[in-house]
């Protein structure tokens, strides 16, 4: 008995201190990681839409089942530019995260992936520039094609990377969509869902 | 002062985690798709291991041997979190190639090894010297297996391209069979060398 006493003093002590530990080091940590998020989202959204200064998210309740999970209107000056909208659909190893600029009027201005867990070498590849810049100045509905493309709002798939390509477009398409049906064009932004 | 030099060449080479005590596999095959992510791993798989080996040497009196492992496994995962949170805060680029990895640095079974074979029998600082060695020993093993897949899968090196344009990279290598083929063609290299030497002598 007394030794179990004994035993569990000592663990709880070693918890007890490590516990302490983690707790100063997060209230550090907490706002350089803050910070750093907060950083890497508008970095992400100022090569999305460069031509945007400031940018305020817009809360709005989106429909059941959107890939959508936040949209953000960019603005130079008080001049409204476009959307930065993040969307998430499914790729060939789960979800991939994209911030996908859109002008007002609906115009693609470039995308970034955020996170994603493709296949490295192959859906991985989707990162490079050689495969995002492909969307810039496209409108409309996307389709992907596997060879040269020869119409403006078509992308050509990664090699041996289909189903992320199919992925990337369809999300921009749902975002594009969206904006079209639900966004303000117009200097004033309403989202109207009827 | 020799005993520590002794410590860290025995940690990278005469007793290598990975290519002669056959440790540590998991962040091994899974992490050295890149140079970088290799090295990135393997220092931060360094930091914890000196960690654990500093406050497990000084503790090694005071934890009773009913409850060491319990007791290491407290104590690593303290400092993984703390190695998480650095990262985090501080190197995001790395965080977010490593992510998964990390947590998983708690069960890298060096480590407990480690606390176990070394720095609960030894004073602080051969302890932190093993620490350090093996440390080192696994990222270096890390950094050449991440370096070969790179070359071979992408051919970069650090993300820089060194291939000719005319080379088509084979993808396989960065997959995760072309971590099993580099580690075991690298081993039986090593162990050929080896042999040979011990028959030389």
């Amino acid at each position: 008995m007394k030794e179990i006493m004994k035993l569990g003093l000592i663990l709880f002590a070693i918890t007890a201190f490590s516990a302490m530990l983690l707790g100063f080091a997060h209230e550090i940590t907490k706002e350089p990681i803050e910070n750093q998020v907060r950083l890497a989202r508008e970095k992400a959204m100022n090569e999305t839409l460069s031509q945007a200064d400031r940018f305020e998210e817009v809360m709005v309740e989106l429909p059941k089942g959107s890939k959508i999970s936040e949209i953000n209107a960019g603005y130079k000056g008080d001049l409204l530019e476009g959307f930065v909208v993040k969307v998430s659909p499914k790729g060939f190893g789960g979800p991939i995260e994209i911030m996908v600029g859109v002008s007002k009027d609906g115009i693609v201005q470039g995308i970034k992936m955020l996170k994603h867990s493709e296949t490295p070498g192959l859906g991985a590849n989707a990162e490079d520039d050689s495969f995002t810049s492909q969307y810039k100045d496209t409108s409309g509905e996307l389709t992907v094609t596997k060879t040269i493309p020869n119409k403006d709002n078509e992308i050509q798939a990664l090699t041996g990377a289909t189903i992320t390509s199919r992925a990337i477009t369809d999300g921009v398409n749902e975002v594009l969509i969206f904006l079209q049906h639900h966004g303000g064009t117009d200097e004033e932004i309403t989202f109207d869902f009827n | 002062m020799k005993k520590l030099v002794e410590r860290i060449t025995n940690g990278i080479i005469v007793e290598n985690p990975t290519f002669v005590q056959v440790i540590g596999m998991c962040p091994t095959l899974a992490v050295t798709t890149g140079a970088k992510n290799g090295i990135g791993m393997g220092l931060a798989t360094t930091a914890v291991l000196v960690g654990s080996n500093l406050f497990i040497s000084l503790l090694r009196k005071f934890i009773p041997s009913k409850i060491r492992i319990p007791a290491y496994v407290v104590i690593i995962a303290s400092l993984v979190t703390l190695v998480e949170f650095i990262l985090q805060a501080f190197v995001r680029s790395l965080y977010s190639q490593l992510g998964l990895f990390i947590p998983l640095i708690v069960v890298n079974c060096i480590i407990l090894a480690r606390a176990e074979a070394y720095a609960s029998k030894n004073k602080l600082l051969p302890s932190i010297a093993d620490g350090l060695g093996m440390g080192l020993g696994f990222t270096l093993a890390l950094a050449i297996l991440g370096s070969v897949r790179e070359i071979l899968g992408a051919g970069k090196i650090f993300d820089f391209p060194i291939m000719p344009s005319s080379y088509q990279p084979a993808v396989i290598m960065i997959l995760a069979p072309g971590a099993f083929f580099t580690l075991g063609i690298l081993m039986a290299t090593l162990n050929h060398f080896r042999n040979k030497k011990v028959k030389d002598a």
